[in-house]
């Protein structure tokens, strides 16, 4: 019977012990071993984290919708961004969510003494709220990304007026180049800075670069901003040549991949070229052409022996005639040369070597122009010109041209190209700022050993026109500023058919996102309240693409 | 031979058990009915102690009893018990008389304590095993479907993926909604969120966890619905507990073997309503073969034409049976063998299921294997150990994605309308195999995908307990538990070069592991007097619970994921475009505990509980939450003397609060780590955190009544509830402009209420003869957002094209469109035509406060019904469910339309090239509501795709144009509250009228197009099955053939079966944590199918 005893107690208490060792530190327990806490955080890696994306954010809209709205493209699927100007509801998820990283960045680099993390979050933020301001108008700034304040005013801030949110990006800037001024680079690992690889005069140079950029951008409201330019032009601390530029190199690793790339011959093909910029740089002659469009795949060919078809049966393969091969996908991955014959008294066909679309044509009218027979959505049409692929394999490779155009050498010498036209003082005359500009252009897209040859076909005529014209030519691939200055100067005039496309010209602003719309209702409709509408607004009034922000009211500009 | 058997049975399963006995004295016996037929499993207890037997299949039994003055208690549900001495007898026969108080139905609740049902004072839903296992299921719940009044079952696709279960309606949106589940004691996973995404856009679903548990072990399930029930269970608990009881050897007197097979085929039976009039093209005399839309030349019309696949041109023909080609006959079989024996000193049981399953989409398979034992033995007259352990393997080699667009092999089938699927089933290139698929560009071929793609799982599983009960007294006992769920799961893609949205494949592995374990103590008293049956019980529990997860594959450039082709291993990933990562988390609850349940007369019964728990989830200030609860039972028909008629008659009542934690980690914002090039990055998360969250809580009241007429020939039962959950965790979304796109917080107040109504009978019973039962059950629940905070209006379900929004104080589930332009003057002739842009199209109003409430995903009542018809062996049985109202969303519709494949659409035009411009404008306007305005389901279009079908003549010449009935706003839009100054020109076919090619006139913005009933009445079972008499040793031998799941009826009549409407995906949606889309679907485009089947088991 005590056996009997001995077994229960040895059996009861092993259970009992194997409950109860098992208490631990709950507080403990709820440390999340997974990530970092914010006051732990190192600037040298939150900075790839601003610059990565800023960078590629500001790339995809300017060689994606950007290039649409100033006509480099048009795409043959999914193009309601790009070729219509679908912009009534674009959230700006990619610049807050980029600024909240940003903040961090700035309070670390405050609290321990990093004055070019400082200098660049104070750039970036002039950076990302600068182009707030341009596509959106009224945003929130002062009181914005406060939210992780808790305090519940702060989850729903106040929109400042566009001009106050000019006024803080040139106040940044400022105070960024004095920064960067010191010299003082404590603590940077030159690889995080993914645009000048911590050359810190660079940087000096980027800063005041966008400060001119915002002062013309505000010119026509505060022409008192000369003064300011034309000192910063005196002091030679701007991007002035090519090899300046703010650019960042794609290297192709899992989050960094050129944003462009698409699988197959069919879908990369939804970039088609525009037939405003191929007319434009055939008339020219430009360079440039070659570099950034890729010919026809299928060339027209007049031939006055053809009759009584509109429907060409023939073709020639590498200059032998056969019949025409049925299906498009018979093309796919061959090398040899392809052309139809057809006829110019029976039927109009745009044969050049290059050919773009009109831009505002119906979809499936884009899908079938220049006698395309077999075009489907995001469908190659072997009669129209593309981007040439290196834009659209995305390949990276060393020193290739896969790089995000922040701002560049060419931008400047245009703007001040302008600028001496209008008079200030800015180091050089208007033409030799315009031919800086083009030289510059050239260097960046390889080409520049043609600007003798290419110039005389774009020489100085001394109108406002024409270099604008030019400045726009050189925006390939970062077209937002170009349509920030057609919106500004009216040029390059752009119209556009209104088959699908709801005006005849571009549109002006970016529409508030729903994420807005829906959790800052107050907020954003006072912002909407102070727009103006245009002849082109429409039904939805002053929250259309087409009404005009601050820095457009009042004045005539683009139209 | 058959103890050879036997022991090979036993030797296979590992198991050697040894049994002993302790002789004393020794009686033995026969148990009868009144009827003077033997009963087999009535228990025989020495009273005063734990020791019993049970009787066998004869009605024997013989028991050791310890002196020859003791007392003998024989019990069996439904009858009588009664105390007989021993008085130095050693042979007693029994005649058991039946229970004159109704049925005396014992009903396992809450911690295991099995209680009896009529002294519950809340709503338990029960479903024996047997109805479980009528019908092969790949997943448990599935059965359950319509058998307990106020549960909704959900499945997202193909047979193995997720089954959600949700008990009267879903009140949180915090948490995923499920219920806790707990099999013989231990609290096992099942939860949601089971979909990840291997490689681009292949969003696969692997299904519950729950699915590892085989129908064939299951003895009971018990649901116990509200809180008042669950309480005790605490935080797990809030949206109520299914108890699942697993067979075990108890009874058995001696060694018997149980076996039973279950096949079932499975075919589809109803397609989308697809038109195959043209071939693939946007332009009817253009064929363009790749091209999404089906506007293109006319089929089996004789048109000759060069095609993919063929060398020589040929007629253009339709295929409108490629589904069915591709499909095969879905299989599943089961098969379990059970052994098991018992004696007065303990008993077992060991099973070995299997089940397997092949799909209907070609290569898509699961098993799933498992091994399990009970075991219960005193090994000391007052000491008993017990222990329940389940050992499992599921796996599939391949899970087809179903759910959405891409990688899915449906969507695939139903690309091309002049394409036979049997060209496309060699599926690579004659000399590339391997590299290239033979496809059309644009999109994969189906076979590739189902063949060439794989995404493989396995799972090891194991879950059980061990306890042991200590008996101090007769009336005092303690009882210790450890239990334990763990399971690893490995989950591996494969996906080949030249996949579309992949062209150099994808290898993706993940490893999940998880466990929980549980160690608990329960102490319990009993006493018992005349007037009063009290039991308290007081105890407490440590759940810790870990888990981690680790994915390894080709990364974000998803056109460079393998080196060399065909090799699927980690280093053929190429170095600079491998993503790796891995996380943990542990959470624990600590927790105390206390019932009390306290009888009187057989008249009144009232419980209590309470209890408190430490989450070690929530801040320090917060972690101790204390909750009780209260419910009363009223005999009614004990307590006053009502007429012979009522057996039963039964009042019930219940208060309860229940405290929840959140998940780990939420309390303080940390920072994510990434990667820019070879960079390692760290970057601030959009998702604001709170360190000040406070355990949410619900309270809930319910009431209700039982009443059983004519020894329960006829059966009511009724219950009322409400619930209110308040300070809910939850992500409010913020403007991104704040810096985040939301912020956790705790707020708002969520009510569900509603009512549950079961009414049954059993109208024809004659003895020996024929036997029909019926019952009904009918649920209604609604859920409101009452209260959220102060600047908060609305929680944002799901969105797509405005989507699922609850506003303060409306019910959850309202479905919201983008408004539309419409003309707004009540005293316009155009009074809600459309106003159109210069185009020709609508305007999209996205504003908040011009979206449109287009329904609502809810139902309005759920019906159920279960019918039994039993003849002498021969036994029918049917099982329906009807579901009225709520709406869905078919996304499948909208890509569909938008490519112009449906019949519908075609059905729908208005064929206006055959009508002159003066009548066609007269037509349109005879009919406002019918021809121009836009409605549910449909937006009015003019047009065709030729000229017969009346196709407008287009600029171009051809006759596939059509156009938007409306009017285009000429002045006044600046001033949208004056009306006085509004022009409009007529877009209604006269002169002006703006024409497009048919193809580019679909409302793509706007989900009242593709919103339709959700109505439907599905046969969920009909079977009918013969019990065979005993030959030799073969017993209880029984065949039944049966269908499942056959859809009888829907509403919406486009082909989608409505439950189907509840995507998933691989990220949350909304402001709720769940990764589905209730109430939209989107290529869910699997046929409606029907299966049958064959049972068969036996045992000797």
């Amino acid at each position: 019977m005590n056996t009997i005893k001995y077994y229960k107690i040895i059996m009861i208490s092993m259970l009992a012990f194997g409950i109860m060792s098992s208490c631990e530190d709950l507080t403990d327990l709820n440390r999340n071993p997974n990530a970092i806490e914010p006051e732990d955080a190192n600037v040298n890696l939150l900075m790839p984290s601003v610059l990565g994306p800023a960078a590629a954010n500001y790339l995809s809209l300017g060689l994606d919708n950007m290039a649409g709205a100033m006509q480099f493209i048009h795409v043959s699927g999914w193009g309601d961004a790009t070729n219509y100007f679908d912009w009534d509801e674009r959230g700006w998820e990619g610049y807050y969510s980029i600024l909240r990283t940003n903040e961090l960045m700035i309070e670390i680099a405050r609290r321990d003494g990093y004055p070019f993390h400082e200098g660049v979050g104070l750039t970036m933020r002039a950076f990302l709220f600068g182009q707030i301001a341009d596509y959106w108008g009224d945003a929130p700034y002062s009181e914005a990304l406060q939210a992780f304040t808790g305090e519940m005013e702060n989850l729903y801030p106040a929109y400042d007026t566009q001009e106050q949110i000019y006024n803080g990006v040139i106040e940044d800037l400022k105070a960024a180049a004095a920064l960067f001024a010191t010299g003082d680079n404590t603590n940077i690992n030159n690889n995080v800075d993914l645009y000048y690889g911590g050359d810190m005069a660079n940087w000096e140079k980027f800063a005041n670069s966008l400060l001119i950029r915002y002062y013309v951008r505000i010119s026509e409201k505060n022409p008192g901003v000369r003064n300011e330019v034309e000192a910063i032009v005196a002091s030679g601390k701007f991007i002035s040549s090519a090899a300046e530029n703010a650019t960042m190199d794609y290297t192709g690793g899992p989050n960094d991949q050129w944003p462009f790339i698409y699988t197959d011959e069919t879908s990369s093909t939804r970039y088609m070229a525009a037939s405003t910029m191929i007319e434009q740089l055939d008339s020219t002659n430009d360079p440039r052409l070659h570099v950034w469009y890729a010919p026809v795949t299928i060339r027209w060919v007049p031939d006055n022996s053809i009759s009584g078809s509109t429907a060409p049966t023939r073709m020639l393969v590498n200059g032998v005639e056969t019949d025409i091969l049925p299906n498009w996908i018979d093309y796919q991955g061959r090398t040899e040369t392809f052309t139809k014959l057809y006829n110019p008294n029976d039927t109009t066909f745009d044969d050049d070597e290059f050919v773009g679309v009109p831009p505002g044509m119906r979809m499936s009218d884009i899908h079938t122009y220049n006698g395309a027979y077999n075009g489907a959505q995001g469908r190659f049409n072997h009669h129209v010109s593309t981007l040439h692929p290196q834009f659209m394999d995305g390949e990276p490779t060393e020193g290739d041209l896969l790089q995000a155009r922040l701002l560049s050498a060419a931008e400047m010498h245009f703007t001040l190209a302008e600028l001496a036209l209008k008079g200030w003082n800015v180091g050089g005359t208007a033409e030799e700022h315009y031919m800086a500009g083009i030289q510059n252009s050239l260097t960046t897209w390889g080409v520049g050993d043609q600007f003798q040859t290419f110039y005389p076909n774009v020489a100085f005529d001394g109108t406002l026109e024409q270099i604008m014209t030019q400045k726009w030519v050189a925006s390939f691939s970062n077209a937002t500023e170009a349509w920030l200055d057609y919106r500004r100067t009216g040029f390059p005039e752009l119209t556009l058919r209104t088959d699908v496309a709801r005006a005849p010209v571009p549109a002006l602003r970016f529409g508030y996102g729903s994420d807005e719309l829906n959790n800052n209702t107050e907020n954003v409709n006072a912002a909407i309240e102070r727009l103006e509408t245009t002849q082109y607004s429409g039904p939805l009034g002053k929250n259309s693409v087409y009404s005009k922000p601050w820095l457009l009211q009042g004045t005539n500009n683009p139209w | 031979m058959e103890n050879k058997i036997f022991k090979m049975l036993m030797l296979g399963m590992f198991v050697l058990f040894a049994f002993q006995s302790f002789a004393q004295m020794q009686v033995s016996g026969t148990v009868q009915d009144d009827t003077g037929e033997s009963l087999p499993g009535v228990s025989i207890q020495i009273k005063g102690t734990t020791q019993g037997v049970v009787t066998d299949m004869d009605g024997q039994y013989s028991i050791n009893v310890p002196n020859d003055q003791a007392i003998l208690v024989f019990s069996f549900v439904g009858m009588e018990t009664q105390e007989v001495d021993v008085n130095g007898r050693t042979v007693i026969n029994v005649q058991m008389a039946p229970s004159t108080i109704g049925v005396d139905e014992v009903v396992v609740t809450a911690l295991g304590i099995s209680r009896e049902k009529r002294s519950l004072g809340y709503s338990v839903g029960e479903v024996e095993g047997e109805a479980l296992q009528r019908v092969a299921q790949d997943n448990v719940l599935n059965s359950l479907s319509g058998k307990v009044p106020g549960l909704t079952i959900n499945q997202t696709g193909i047979a193995g993926s997720t089954v959600s279960v949700v008990i009267r309606g879903a009140n949180s949106l915090t948490t995923d909604n499920q219920p806790l589940f707990v099999i013989d004691g231990v609290p096992v996973a099942n939860k949601l969120n089971n979909i990840s995404m291997m490689g681009s856009d292949n969003q696969i679903d692997y299904g519950n966890t729950i699915s590892d548990l085989n129908s064939d072990d299951i003895a009971e399930i018990t649901v116990l619905k509200g809180p008042s029930a669950a309480a005790l269970y605490g935080t797990r608990a809030g949206n109520g507990v299914i108890l699942i009881t697993t067979k075990s050897g108890k009874g058995a007197r001696e060694m018997g073997v149980t076996i039973s097979s279950n096949t079932r085929f499975e075919v589809a039976t109803e397609l989308l309503k697809l038109h195959y009039k043209y071939a693939n093209g946007e332009r009817n005399h253009v064929l363009t073969e790749g091209s999404a839309y089906w506007g293109g030349p006319n089929l089996d019309a004789g048109i000759i034409a060069p095609q993919w696949g063929l060398d020589e041109p040929a007629e253009l023909r339709s295929y409108p049976n490629n589904m069915r080609d591709f499909l095969n006959t879905g299989v599943t079989t089961s098969n379990n063998i059970a052994v098991f024996n018992g004696s007065d000193r303990g008993n077992f049981r060991i099973s070995y299921n299997n089940m397997s399953m092949q799909g209907m989409i070609p290569n898509h398979d699961r098993f799933n294997h498992s091994l399990k034992t009970n075991l219960s033995y005193n090994i000391f007259d007052d000491l008993t150990f017990t222990s329940n352990v389940t050992i499992a393997n599921t796996y599939s080699n391949d899970i087809p994605s179903t759910g959405d667009r891409r990688n899915n092999p449906l969507e695939a089938v139903y690309v091309n309308s002049h394409i036979p699927i049997s060209r496309m089933k060699d599926y690579w290139l004659p000399g590339q195999e391997g590299i290239q698929q033979k496809a059309l560009p644009d999109y994969d071929n189906p076979y590739f995908i189902a063949y060439g793609m794989s995404n493989a799982f396995s799972r090891d599983r194991v879950f059980g307990n061990v306890a042991l009960t200590y008996e101090f007294t007769k009336d005092l006992s303690v009882t210790g538990r450890y239990s334990l769920d763990r399971f690893k799961e490995e989950r591996e893609t494969k996906i080949p070069f030249s996949a579309y949205r992949m062209e150099k494949g994808n290898y993706s592995l993940q490893n999940i592991f998880f466990q929980e374990y549980n160690a608990d103590v329960l102490a319990t008293w009993k006493n018992t007097t005349d007037n009063l049956d009290i039991n308290i019980s007081a105890g407490g529990n440590i759940m810790k619970r870990q888990g981690s997860e680790s994915f390894v594959g080709s990364g974000g450039d998803r056109n460079n994921g393998l080196v060399i082709p065909g090799i699927y291993n980690l280093g053929n990933i190429p170095l600079d475009n491998i993503t790796v990562n891995s996380s943990l988390f542990r959470k624990a609850i600590y927790s105390v505990y206390g019932l009390a349940s306290i009888g009187f007369r057989n008249i009144v019964y009232l419980d209590l509980t309470g209890r408190n728990d430490w989450s070690s989830t929530l801040p320090e200030s917060h972690r101790s939450y204390f909750y009780p609860s209260a419910s009363v039972s009223w005999l009614v028909n004990n307590t006053f003397e009502l007429p012979e008629a009522f057996s039963l008659f039964k009042l019930r009542g219940g208060w309860a609060k229940v405290g929840n934690d959140t998940d780990p980690y939420r309390l303080q914002t940390t920072l994510a780590t990434g990667t820019w090039n070879s960079l390692v990055t760290e970057a601030v998360p959009g998702v604001l955190l709170n360190s000040d969250l406070k355990p949410e809580e619900s309270t809930s009241i319910e009431g209700g009544f039982d009443l059983n007429l004519y020894t329960n020939r006829v059966r009511l039962s009724a219950t009322y509830y409400k619930e209110d959950n308040v300070n809910q965790i939850f992500s409010v979304p913020l403007p991104l402009s704040s810096g985040y796109s939301s912020k956790l917080i705790n707020a708002g107040l969520i009510r569900s209420e509603g009512w549950e109504l079961t009414v049954g009978g059993t109208p024809v019973d004659v003895p020996d003869g024929l036997r029909w039962d019926v019952d009904f059950n009918f649920s209604q629940n609604h859920t409101t957002v009452v209260e959220l905070t102060d600047d908060l209006e609305f929680v944002q379900i799901w969105s797509e094209n405005a989507g699922a929004w609850s506003f303060i104080g409306d019910q959850i589930g309202d479905i919201y469109t983008y408004g539309i332009a419409q003309v707004q003057d009540p005293n316009s002739p155009y009074y809600r035509y459309p106003i159109l842009g210069n185009d020709g199209q609508w305007i999209r109003l996205n504003q908040q406060e011009d979206w449109e409430k287009v329904g609502n995903f809810n139902p309005d009542l759920l019906v159920g019904m279960q019918t039994a018809v039993s003849y002498k062996r021969w036994n029918l049985s049917a099982s329906l469910d009807w579901r009225i109202g709520g709406e869905f969303v078919s996304y499948t519709y909208r890509y569909g339309e938008s490519d112009w494949k449906s019949q519908r659409q075609l059905d729908q035009l208005i064929p206006g090239g055959l009508m002159s411009p003066q009548e066609l404008v007269d037509y349109l306007k005879s009919d406002p509501e019918n021809n121009i305005i836009p409605r549910n389901g449909k937006f009015p279009r003019v047009g065709g795709h030729t000229q017969e079908t009346g196709g407008m003549r287009l600029p171009d010449g051809y006759y596939d144009g059509a156009f938007i009935p409306g009017v285009i706003q000429v002045a006044g839009a600046d001033t949208p509250d004056d009306f006085s100054d509004d022009q409009f020109v007529e877009n209604l076919g006269g002169p002006g009228t703006v024409l497009a090619p048919i193809t580019d006139t679909y409302p793509w913005s706007y989900n009242r197009n593709v919103t339709f009933d959700a109505s439907f009445i599905k046969l969920r079972e009909l079977s009918l099955s013969y019990s065979l008499p005993d030959i030799g040793v073969i017993k209880n031998a029984s065949v039944a053939i049966y269908t499942g799941n056959l859809m009888l009826w829907t509403k919406a009549k486009i082909g989608i079966d409505p439950e189907r409407a509840f995507q998933a995906n691989s990220g949350t949606q909304g402001n709720t944590v769940s990764q589905f889309k209730q109430g939209f679907e989107r290529q869910n485009v699997m046929p409606w199918t029907a299966s049958g089947g064959i049972r068969l088991n036996f045992s000797f």
